[in-house]
């Protein structure tokens, strides 16, 4: 069992304070009444102790960046390679909105072009307070539980006896650690494959992009559109659970692996299945294109609900893909040397079975009749 | 960047062969007027980071509705477009 260290209150005035030091590691051990880190407000520094002894499993916080008294900073784990709990009763990716804007905070919506929705709010109405926390988490805090993803990056938590260099991660380099630990810890990963004739997709796909004047080929778009039509028809693909609770998203936002340079991007087109083929194809390409310029908002590649992969440009017979966190499938597309096409799905056990992410392959190795 | 057409298609085309050598590919025999997304030499998402580059080196900016074959389906057409809207054509 985990237990909490949560963000002390230093005085009745501050709801929030900075996370002025930390002297903890993800994977250190530490000691009831350790001291683990530091927080302050403009008036005073107050040291954070360990509860328990143990081992850290995951940092909540950032030096320097403002934390909520009483939110969770560390969880400690009676072993190395324990789960990060999910926070209580808050749906992966669920944003806690539906508190009206004060005045101020509406104006400051509209000059960044955010929704209310969008951002969380930390009392009965959304207020500067909550907009200013959420652009300085780049959005993040959006998504509470998905910062609980745990972030242990192996079992092995000292450095090894051979000589070398510790070497800090990029951001999109901690973002593909959080997935594949999230798909190692919590997800029950299976994985089904089906082969199928290419030809009748690549001839749908030629059609609809003469049709509508495209320079790229979009099939891969109308693939992963398709998907988001299964997905429609489909909640159970387009789910995760929370604790023993299957959480449907009401909304199909496609994660689309897109390869910039040596950066491996997960764009996601948000609230996909109301845009229509056209708007979706347009639409992930516009994400394409700015995430091989490095511009995507961050809001851009979070909130996956359900996923979409292809390596055929890698020409890869077979592509097992990890799943993006609390997400129930991901489907990969490759080509065989041989010409044919295959359609792979890693898939959530706790979500859904084998017979279903075959049956949805199925579905998906045929376009629709007309483009 | 020169503004000269041989030298853009020149760094078009080299740009191009390092994409293509990134997918096990040959586009040294890519000629100017062939359309890139027909060639096979670099897929899709090989032409994106193109255009990207694109952009990037020539300091400008291809609306999306300007994001066409007749503007970008050719190393030619792909010159010609920058020159214009460069106001150099």
């Amino acid at each position: 069992m985990a237990f909490a260290i949560h963000v002390p209150r230093i005085n009745n005035n501050d709801d929030e304070v900075k996370l002025a030091g930390l002297q903890i590691a993800v994977g250190s051990r530490v000691t009831k009444g350790q001291i683990v880190g530091q927080v302050e407000t403009d008036k005073a520094v107050v040291d954070v102790e360990a509860g328990n002894d143990g081992f850290v499993l995951a940092i909540l916080g950032e030096v320097d960046a403002t934390v909520s008294v009483g939110s969770v900073l560390v969880w400690v784990g009676q072993t190395v390679d324990e789960a990060v709990p999910l926070p209580q009763g808050t749906p992966p990716g669920a944003v806690s909105t539906s508190s009206a804007p004060t005045a101020k905070a509406g104006a400051l919506l509209a000059e960044h072009g955010l929704d209310a929705a969008q951002v969380p709010a930390s009392g009965e109405r959304l207020t500067v307070a909550d907009v200013e926390r959420f652009l300085a988490t780049g959005g993040a805090a959006s998504t509470p539980s998905r910062a609980a993803v745990p972030a242990t990056a192996s079992k092995v938590d000292s450095v090894p006896d051979v000589a070398g260099e510790l070497k800090l991660l990029k951001s999109e380099e901690k973002g593909m650690l959080a997935t594949v630990t999230w798909h190692r810890d919590v997800a029950v990963p299976g994985y089904v494959e089906v082969s199928y004739d290419p030809a009748p997709w690549d001839e749908y796909a030629q059609t609809f992009g003469q049709q509508h004047g495209l320079l790229l080929s979009p099939l891969l778009p109308l693939m992963a559109w398709r998907l988001v039509e299964l997905a429609a028809e489909s909640p159970r693909l387009n789910a995760t659970i929370v604790g023993s609770k299957r959480y449907e998203y009401a909304e199909v936002n496609v994660g689309f692996t897109v390869q910039a340079g040596d950066v491996l991007y997960l764009a996601v087109v948000r609230n996909s299945a109301a845009l229509g083929p056209l708007g979706f194809v347009t639409g992930l390409v516009d994400l394409q294109r700015r995430a091989a310029g490095h511009k995507l908002g961050p809001l851009e590649t979070q909130g996956a609900t359900i996923g979409f992969s292809s390596m055929a440009r890698w020409k890869v017979s077979r592509h097992i893909p990890i799943l993006p966190p609390h997400t129930a499938i991901m489907v990969a597309h490759a080509v065989a040397p041989d010409g044919s096409g295959v359609l792979g799905a890693t898939y959530d056990h706790r979500v859904l079975n084998g017979s279903e992410a075959a049956a949805t392959l199925r579905k998906l190795c045929k376009p629709p009749k007309a483009p | 960047m020169n503004l000269d057409r041989a030298s853009i298609i020149a760094s078009i085309k080299a740009e191009i062969v390092k994409i293509a050598a990134t997918l096990d590919g040959d586009a040294s025999d890519l000629q100017p007027d062939e359309l890139i997304p027909a060639s096979g030499y670099i897929d899709s998402a090989g032409l994106l980071e193109l255009i990207g580059w694109f952009e990037a080196s020539y300091d400008f900016r291809v609306p999306a509705e300007e994001f066409t074959v007749d503007n970008l389906g050719t190393m030619d057409a792909m010159a010609g477009y920058l020159l214009r809207r460069k106001g150099a054509a």
